[in-house]
């Protein structure tokens, strides 16, 4: 397919030391204009214009860090009418949302794509995360000034902010939910010893939950944290050049039957600043071997387009199906019960009801143990954890090796305990947090009428 | 080439992909197209046009200002009318300005007392009693509006969306 | 020609690109078609239908389209009720079927929509265009339709649409009677009949034995005990119950059952409710005086009490229960022996003196002297010379020939 605008070089042009520079071209008739598609394209250029061919393959990354990116595209899409219709003001913001939900011609879908597609974005990232934990993929291979460890740590507080951008939008809508949830989870923070209520009062803007804190949430969320993310987004996906690609492209290189194919050229890595050095990475076992790879037009750019055209899809779908909660208008006199955090803090919320320890006159509150302790070790460890997993370095980009089974069996387990505790958070708690079986039915809530 | 060797299989691809990135292109732009169209107001948080304005006994003679209406209400004993505050240049609300000696006036074959003027603090515009613009960038005279009195409870009705001419005048029984 | 790679993929991922791109097209026309599903559209063309029947194509082309509201800022209210009801304010329609029915009675005229919209009097969710969410029969909205069928839910007794006289009185709270509101009336004739204020604080006036209710329509409904109640978990029941039969429900309560009807319990209950907090203008308020004000007979018959012989079994709170007669003071609920012949009337009741009883009470006493009103030894003392004093004070009025214990004319009740 060729785009109209495309210019196809004329006879005469093809003397040597010239050729045709197509503007664009889907379906490049050679490998130059494969190259070139992507160079001369701004949307493209952040692609090498050849790939590794496994690096593709579907079931080797999911390519979940195509769907986040999606989502977040998505998200920052349709939190743009919403931006115009939504007013963050404490009298007016409930009515606001209400008024998206009924009044504004397609409203209610806007507003549940944003849901839906925050909701997916978290669990996105989140197996991401763990793919490229289970792949090992923060390892180090072959190439020069590899810095993958460091794409990892990006990628952690990436995640957070991923969280943080969540849980902001979250009391937006004013209502009970997220006034509660919101109170819940500011005052994890004030569970930090010394500062932690001086940590509170700096996010919510004062003690009590009120036009302050909706700014400055409303302001989290729209700039700042959309700002951060999408600054470290491309930082993250600029690593990924400079380091070679995924770490499936080293892992073939270094396979033991990776066939000596001898020097290859490599010049478009210097071009395109890939590589450090004045030498790049000329091996003779590059995994830049020709029969390795495949030209990024249109072999990648297809799939990604599948991919994030099939997100765009299903969030849709999703936000066609299920209708978007707004609870009664925020009331700081009523408490609902239960008060519930968003279903990806309700592991910390459980886990805070059970850590409060009591040792003789000493009380530890269960949320600086299950709310600021235990996160914080787990971070700090995830951050971390490329320097402390010493397997060998051809294990990266491989899915569970022998070599690093345990660390990854520790990972699961990890997982699967939070994953326990958000289902007894989001299933088994009832009214006054009491446990109750997923299929039985809770007292029912009084009414006033 | 291996493709050269298939046409009818190299039709169906780009056929098929045509169809896929097409169609995702249409969609998308719908879906677009669908999030402008939720910024159409479908509903009107503006003041109602037609407005109770009070019991005519409790206007004063000569002229009252309704700030929330942007409207002057004159009484003349029995007989009311009312001109708008907006001036008719870019919108902003006129001052009124009394004479220092009424003066009576036949406009549109209807007598008319004329107790002030109108000036517009934004450009300079400068209105006449009856207000006809007399100097500075007004392109027309100020809008009168219909007054009528309500069937219910006897209140003066102001309609801000029924311009009326100049020999309008509501007098009471 | 220049060298070109081919594509070593499956052929499947050209397919799987239509296919999702045509899915994606099915989804935009699929949120496109559910926007435009509303049951209002059918509404107004039946309801045009029925103008151009009635009164002609020329009046049914007036007839607005699209979604319709009431915006009321001095109530933050947007009432898009009007984009089903459309006839509410067209003549002609008294009998139709709902939603297409001309609003009844003349209360219009002084309420007029513009000025204090639909769902500040008749609830439910003014800002929902769909019947469900509208009438507030959907989770987490708070305020339903006060109409006939909420009405029937909770077996009113007369008056099956009386519900919304609660709205009313949100407004007319401080009126003692609302005309149109006969439930609320009757209630506020019970407030003062019952003496309801020797308890409670009402409006900024009352006795502190029991809660103040000034508010008390705004007690969240999770702060009711419902363990005893029976049917409907909701504050209404709670309250409707409650003053059938206050110990069944709270059982160490003080509060008398005071054996009222079902009608009475549930007048009663709908003015509880109706006693909240709501955010208006002062120009919404009828202009009366923020207190429900007292007949001067009445005000003279407190500060006699307040200052008279009896002074101190009123200042000590035993005139709540009790009247003394004989000093003029007079019980609001009587629940109680007049207390001018307890010099007496401990003997026959419990065959000890009054000092004893005092000293060591038995029965209700126990519980009131030990939790409502504690005295100190010195008090008690006090106490008995005072009942010592009223029943000197018996004694000689009926040697006049009077009897003390019929209540004083001034201040019988109704």
């Amino acid at each position: 397919m060729r785009l109209p605008f495309t210019r196809r070089a004329a006879a005469g042009e093809t003397s040597p030391g010239v050729h045709p520079q197509p503007l664009w071209s889907y379906r490049p008739q050679s490998d130059r204009e494969a190259g070139d598609a992507v160079v001369s394209n701004l949307l493209l250029h952040w692609f090498p214009s050849k790939v590794y061919k496994p690096s593709l393959a579907w079931n080797y990354s999911a390519w979940l860090g195509t769907i986040s990116g999606a989502l977040f595209f998505l998200l920052v899409l349709s939190g743009l009418p919403l931006m115009f219709l939504y007013v963050p003001s404490v009298e007016r913001a409930y009515q606001s949302v209400k008024d998206i939900e009924y009044v504004v011609t397609f409203g209610w879908w806007i507003r549940a794509v944003h849901r839906i597609g925050a909701h997916l974005m978290v669990v996105a990232v989140v197996l991401h995360l763990a793919r490229v934990f289970f792949t090992g993929a923060y390892k180090n291979g072959v190439g020069q000034g590899q810095q993958r460890e460091w794409n990892w740590v990006i990628g952690v507080v990436m995640l957070l902010l991923t969280l943080f951008l969540s849980f902001t939008g979250y009391l937006l809508p004013w209502d009970q939910l997220a006034f509660w949830a919101v109170t819940v989870g500011t005052n994890i923070a004030s569970a930090v010893p010394g500062i932690g209520p001086r940590i509170r009062e700096l996010l919510i803007g004062g003690r009590a939950i009120e036009q302050a804190t909706l700014i400055r949430f409303y302001v989290l969320h729209i700039i700042v944290l959309p700002g951060a993310l999408g600054g470290l987004f491309a930082y993250h996906m600029w690593r990924i050049r400079k380091d070679g690609g995924l770490a499936r492209a080293d892992a073939a290189a270094l396979a033991p039957d990776a066939k000596d194919t001898g020097p290859v050229p490599t010049k478009t890595y210097t071009l395109l600043g890939v590589a450090r050095g004045t030498s790049p990475a000329v091996t003779a076992r590059s995994p830049e071997a020709p029969d390795q790879t495949v030209n990024a037009v249109p072999d990648l750019t297809r799939r990604a387009l599948i991919v994030i055209l099939g997100t765009f899809a299903l969030v849709s779908i999703l936000a066609s199906a299920i209708p978007s909660p707004l609870e009664e208008p925020a009331n700081a006199l009523i408490t609902p019960n239960p008060a519930k955090a968003p279903w990806y803090f309700l592991w910390l919320q459980e886990i805070v009801t059970d850590t409060t320890i009591r040792l003789g006159s000493l009380t530890i509150n269960g949320a600086f143990l299950g709310g600021v302790i235990l996160p914080g070790l787990l971070v700090g460890l995830l951050t971390v954890w490329p320097w402390l997993d010493k397997s060998a370095v051809s294990t990266a980009g491989l899915w569970f090796p022998r070599s690093r089974r345990r660390q990854n069996l520790l990972f699961i387990l990890a997982m699967l305990f939070i994953l326990a505790f958000t289902f007894v958070g989001m299933f088994m708690r009832g009214p006054y947090w009491n446990l109750y079986w997923p299929w039985e039915t809770w007292p029912g809530i009084p009414g006033r009428i | 080439m291996s493709d050269a060797k298939q046409p009818q299989n190299t039709d169906r691809r780009d056929f098929l992909l045509k169809l896929g990135a097409g169609a995702g292109f249409v969609a998308i732009t719908a879906q677009a197209g669908a999030s402008l169209r939720s910024l159409v107001p479908n509903v009107t948080y503006d003041a109602p046009t037609t407005v109770k304005v009070g019991p005519p006994g409790e206007f004063p003679d000569g002229l009252k200002f309704l700030p929330d209406q942007r409207l002057f209400v004159f009484r003349n004993g029995k007989t009311f009318h009312a001109i708008s505050a907006v001036c008719t240049h870019l919108g902003c609300t006129v001052r009124a300005e009394a004479l220092s000696r009424a003066e009576e006036q036949t406009i549109d074959g209807q007598p008319l007392r004329l107790t002030h003027r109108f000036m517009c603090p934004c450009h300079g515009s400068r209105y006449g009693g009856d207000g006809t613009n007399v100097s500075g960038p007004a392109p027309k005279p100020l809008a009168w509006y219909r007054l009528s009195v309500s069937p219910d409870d006897g209140q003066l009705v102001a309609d801000l969306a029924d311009e009326v001419d100049h020999s309008f005048r509501l007098t009471l029984p | 020609m220049e060298k070109r790679t081919n594509s070593p993929f499956p052929r499947i991922d050209r397919p799987v690109l239509a296919a999702i791109g045509i899915v994606l097209v099915g989804a935009t026309v699929f949120f496109a078609w559910s926007d435009r599903q509303h049951d209002y559209k059918y509404y107004q063309y039946a309801f045009r239908g029925m103008v151009a029947e009635k009164l002609g194509a020329e009046r049914a082309a007036t007839v607005p389209s699209g979604l319709q509201q009431v915006w009321v800022p001095g109530l933050r209210r947007a009432d898009r009720c009007v984009t089903c009801h459309q006839a509410v304010s067209w003549k002609g329609f008294e009998t139709a079927e709902e939603p297409h029915r001309t609003h009844p009675g003349d209360l219009l005229k002084s309420h007029p929509p513009e000025r204090f919209g639909c769902s500040a009097c008749h609830g439910g969710q003014g800002w929902a265009i769909d019947t469900a969410a509208a009438h507030g029969e959907v989770a987490h909205w708070e305020e339903p339709l006060l109409g006939k069928p909420l009405g029937e839910a909770y077996s009113l007794t007369d008056n099956k649409a009386a519900l919304m006289q609660m709205n009313c009185n949100i407004c007319h709270r401080y009126e003692r009677a609302t005309k149109g509101a006969e439930m609320i009336n009757l209630a506020k004739d019970l407030v003062q009949e019952k003496g309801c204020r020797a308890c409670h604080v009402i409006n900024g006036r009352g006795g502190t034995i029991g809660p103040d209710l000034t508010w008390v329509g705004d007690k969240a409904p999770e702060q009711y005990d419902y363990s005893r109640l029976s049917g409907q978990t909701t504050a209404f029941a709670w309250h409707v119950a409650h003053f059938k039969d206050p110990r069944a429900l709270v059982q160490d309560t003080v509060m008398p059952n005071f054996h009222l009807s079902t009608k009475q319990a549930q007048a009663l209950a709908m003015l509880m409710l109706s006693w909240r907090k709501a955010p208006f203008d002062a120009a919404f308020l009828p202009g009366v005086p923020r207190t429900d004000p007292q007949t001067a007979d009445e005000r003279k018959a407190e500060e006699d009490m307040k200052t008279g012989p009896g002074a101190w079994f009123v200042q000590t709170g035993c005139f709540v229960c009790h009247s003394i007669a004989a000093l003029k003071v007079r019980s609001p609920a009587q629940i109680g022996p007049d207390l001018s012949t307890a010099v007496e009337d401990t003997q026959k009741r419990f065959g000890v003196t009054v000092d004893q009883f005092l000293k060591n009470p038995t029965g209700t006493m126990s519980v009131v002297l030990s939790r409502q009103i504690v005295l100190t030894p010195e008090q008690k003392e006090t106490a008995i010379q005072k009942l010592r004093e009223a029943f000197a004070e018996y004694q000689r009025l009926v040697a006049e020939g009077k009897n003390p214990l019929a209540p004083p004319v001034e201040a019988a009740p109704k």
